[in-house]
């Protein structure tokens, strides 16, 4: 290794020395140089370089794994975003289509529809009364069970409660 | 010995984190950091030890790196990690006199703590005074020029050269006995 370090010792040393005294200090360094060239060091254990790399490749890894998330974090984002924007589309573009077409009100009803698509007002009061009547029966009929002030017989009642119900059912749905 | 331009495509991948490019990094200069540590401590466990750290090191201040001769900044980095370590020992010996003393009698067993005998070179090496050693070992390992650690140093080129001829001087002198 000696010259490996591509110095010019001898014009270094004569910024400072004698040339006498420059090839002297010269012969020392050289020498010293030697010495430490025929005296290695050993080297290495393979085990331990490999060792120091596989530190390395895992040090390396969470810098792969968080890159990994911001581009899966990026792309859900993106996803989330056009889904988003396609829904506006095509509600606004369905709306576009039928501009005149009434909402259409989706709801669970509890009067038949007979009743509530008839046009026979005279009848259909009649029987909104008697539905109404009936209906306020059962409800002080099933307060009265829970109170436990009917006088009847508890599962009478209940029997009768549910044919009551039945009789209202099959006469309203038939119109 | 790997091109310039060779090495500097290698660094340019190691900022990039790649794992490969270390590994070439550990495989060109693992030997002679080895070397460093192990003539500066005289134990080899320490020596793994340092050299583990050292790289490790590397790779978090990679980026810090720029340009420049890397050996030099690989050296400087080598001798921080030497100086923590010696910190690190001296918390437990407290005084400088008892490390001193400390490693006397490690020299004198000629027995390393592996079971590794010690050569005639560490024996005398351990003879100089730390900053001695470290320069000399430091011009051996690092192959750098005496301006380049000089500069290192923070101090005249004449400085270095003086302290660096004085303790070759005294080593051949020793070696030659």
């Amino acid at each position: 290794m000696v010259n490996k370090n591509q110095d010019n010792l001898k014009e270094l040393f004569e910024k400072f020395l004698s040339a006498e005294q420059a090839a002297k200090a010269i012969e020392d360094v050289q020498k010293a140089e030697q010495i430490l060239d025929e005296n290695p060091t050993p080297e290495p254990d393979d085990m331990l370089i490999a060792n120091i790399k596989a530190e390395i490749a895992l040090h390396l890894l969470p810098h792969k794994t968080v890159t990994f998330k911001h581009i899966v974090y990026k792309a859900m984002a993106i996803a989330a975003a056009i889904i988003v924007v396609v829904s506006i589309s095509l509600d606004l573009f369905q709306n576009d289509r039928s501009p005149n077409k009434p909402d259409v009100l989706v709801t669970a009803s509890i009067i038949p529809r007979a009743i509530w698509e008839s046009n026979d007002i005279a009848s259909d009061d009649t029987k909104l009364v008697i539905f109404t009547t009936e209906a306020e029966q059962i409800s002080d009929e099933f307060s009265n069970l829970r109170s436990g002030r009917s006088e009847s017989n508890i599962n009478d009642a209940i029997t009768e409660l549910e044919m009551e119900l039945i009789e209202i059912k099959g006469d309203f749905w038939k119109g | 010995m790997i091109k310039s331009d060779e090495l500097a495509q290698v660094i340019i991948g190691c900022k990039n984190g790649d794992a490969g490019c270390f590994s070439q990094i550990v495989d060109m200069y693992a030997s002679r950091c080895y070397g460093y540590f192990y003539r500066l401590t005289s134990n080899k466990d320490t020596s793994d030890e340092l050299l583990s750290i050292l790289f490790a090191k590397l790779v978090e201040k990679i980026n810090t790196y720029r340009g420049g001769s890397f050996e030099s900044w690989l050296f400087t980095i080598s001798s921080n990690v030497f100086h923590d370590h010696l910190r690190s020992k001296q918390r437990y010996t407290k005084l400088l006199g008892e490390r001193q003393s400390h490693l006397e009698s490690e020299i004198t067993e000629f027995k390393m703590s592996d079971g590794d005998t010690i050569d005639k070179l560490q024996i005398q090496l351990s003879r100089l005074d730390d900053e001695t050693r470290e320069l000399i070992m430091m011009r051996f390992y690092s192959e750098l020029s005496f301006k380049e650690i000089a500069k290192m140093r923070s101090e005249p080129i004449g400085t270095t050269l003086s302290k660096l001829h004085r303790g070759l001087k005294k080593l051949r002198e020793l070696m030659e006995r």
